[in-house]
């Protein structure tokens, strides 16, 4: 593949370098296009076997330069630009002058910003997804809109308005205090999460793009953790989604199927992503300030650990449950933990559990489905056909339909036995 | 003589290469595993795990201090270590050439001294972090 080296040094500086340029144009469309100059500039004059010294720091004295002359041939030469717009003097080595100005604490809170940028409340979720994806990691139009199944051309017109309302939102660039920096990291590793389950749980499209979204979350949140080790809940991303990650070669059968993680084959999770993430999480709940990644991720790992389903750890995982229901509460974790409650205490208290969730799910195919196998192990089958066909009606891919099929299926002929008690 | 082969490379790079690159990259420590087996001279090969997962234990006025991550954010970080008994540094120095030397910097360290584990009749000690 020609030029496959200089393209990865490009995927590998892009972060650093777009944060820098969007400090310095405080505008994510220039500095985007800033670097696009800047990388045809690479392609001209780096030789792989004597690149720049600094290749970050060569980047964004090109684009900045670049940035300036268009602005220049704008105005006609009839204004002069700013004073701390004018290029620097490019030498041999322009960048040299430039690296000892940017400290690695300055590439910290502009990659910070840069990705804050995208992932801003303004925005909506399917919209910051798509602005990291492009802007961040520097993925085509073409492969974002594949990996969402739709029409290149509407996932152009997503990514447009995201930057019009970035633009219209007249964004601050100063330094946050600190609370702003906390909230800053938490919408962020919140956007990257999303970004990785986009990846995870879909079930739709191919599932090469579909891994292609959580590598870009994995890759991304490594960036985050090199930046800012101190940050606990960073590495409870990371760790959460190396943890998931580990499983995505059995969660999938050759059908297309999914598979639960009753019924994975254990032998095939990567032991490498188990250790990284569990030793991660680890140093992370040192700092004794867990919060919701990283509860999520203690989660994933007790899963992780155990050696089959029915060996899980579920005091553990209830604990770990009633904590997120504490720091995060959602009725999506209160039915996970009616899951969790089935096992230590039988059907009848998981179902008890359930009744309080059953007007904020109402929509939601995961609690009917959960709810027909608890009424279906209480031998109560008419009820639980009943909640498979209301599971049938929310689910919102073709897989889960199957899945809910083949559990009424099952059902179906229990009842045809003559087996139910309830009727 | 035992030498370390101290890797060093940026893991911006590494996060970024595509799979051809990998797999080209992992053709070339195959090759160096096979060279060095095959020439008796492989001690060890160590690849280490993601600087993020690193704690730095300092000792300051009596108090340990556990700090996030590596000692300083560098271009370069260490990724990992071979062991390997050449006749000579040039020796040495040849058999490194076997590496990926284009995604990273190689640095070839005579050790003073060696002490691995214990392990009988030459059976190899492999810990795949699992």
């Amino acid at each position: 593949m020609p030029n496959a080296w200089l393209s990865t040094h490009l995927r590998a500086a892009r972060p650093r370098v777009l944060a820098a340029l969007n400090r310095a144009f405080g505008d994510i469309n220039l500095a985007e296009d800033a670097f696009q100059e800047a990388s045809l500039k690479a392609h001209r004059t780096w030789q792989r076997d004597a690149l720049p010294k600094d290749p970050t720091a060569w980047l964004i004295i090109a684009g900045r330069n670049a940035a300036i002359d268009a602005f220049r041939k704008k105005r006609h030469e009839t204004l002069t630009a700013p004073e701390d717009l004018e290029p620097l003097h490019e030498g041999p080595h322009p960048e040299e002058a430039l690296t000892v100005k940017l400290d690695r604490a300055a590439y910290r809170d502009d990659v910070l910003r840069l990705l804050f940028t995208c992932c801003h409340p303004v925005l909506r979720r399917d919209q910051q997804i798509a602005l990291a994806l492009k802007i961040v990691a520097g993925l085509s139009v073409d492969e974002i809109a594949r990996a969402f199944l739709i029409q290149p051309k509407t996932m152009e017109q997503r990514i447009t308005r995201a930057k019009k309302r970035l633009q219209a939102a007249k964004l601050r660039y100063e330094e946050p205090d600190a609370k702003g920096r906390a909230e800053r990291f938490s919408t962020v590793a919140n956007a990257i999460y999303l970004l990785f389950n986009e990846g995870y749980s879909a079930s739709q499209g191919s599932s090469l793009i579909r891994l292609t979204l959580c590598e870009e979350a994995i890759r991304l949140a490594r960036l985050l953790v090199r930046l800012f080790p101190e940050e606990p809940e960073l590495r409870g991303l990371l760790a959460l989604c190396l943890l998931q990650h580990s499983r995505r070669k059995t969660r999938v059968c050759v059908d297309g199927d999914a598979i639960t993680l009753e019924q994975q084959d254990r032998s095939g999770w990567d032991r490498r992503n188990i250790a990284e993430g569990t030793v991660l999480l680890e140093a992370a709940l040192r700092k004794g300030t867990p919060g919701p990644l990283q509860v999520e991720a203690a989660i994933a790992a007790t899963h992780a650990h155990a050696p089959s389903y029915e060996e899980t750890d579920w005091v553990e995982l209830d604990r770990l449950y009633r904590a997120l229901e504490i720091i995060r509460p959602s009725p999506v974790v209160s039915l996970n933990r009616a899951v969790v409650i089935a096992r230590l205490k039988g059907p009848e208290a998981a179902l008890a559990l359930l009744s309080g969730l059953a007007v904020p799910l109402e929509r939601y195919a995961s609690f009917h489905a959960a709810r027909a196998a608890f009424q279906s192990d209480l031998g109560q089958t008419s009820a639980a056909l009943k909640s498979y066909e209301l599971a049938l009606d929310h689910a919102g891919t073709e897989v889960e339909r199957k899945h809910i099929r083949s559990k009424l299926e099952t059902l179906g002929a229990k009842l045809n036995c003559g087996q139910d008690q309830d009727l | 003589m035992l030498f370390s082969v101290l890797i060093y490379a940026s893991e911006d790079i590494m996060d970024a290469v595509s799979p051809e690159e990998h797999a080209e990259i992992m053709r070339h420590h195959r090759a160096f595993h096979e060279h060095t087996k095959t020439s008796k001279s492989f001690a060890a090969a160590t690849k280490l795990m993601s600087t993020g997962t690193a704690v730095t234990v300092n000792k300051e006025s009596g108090d340990y201090l556990v700090t996030d991550g590596p000692f300083a954010e560098t271009k370069e970080q260490f990724m990992g270590f071979y062991l390997i008994d050449c006749p000579s540094l040039e020796d040495a120095i040849d058999t490194v050439k076997l590496l990926p030397l284009e995604y990273g910097r190689v640095e070839v360290r005579p050790v003073e001294y060696f002490e691995g584990a214990d392990f009988n009749n030459a059976e190899r000690l492999v810990i795949d972090a699992s």
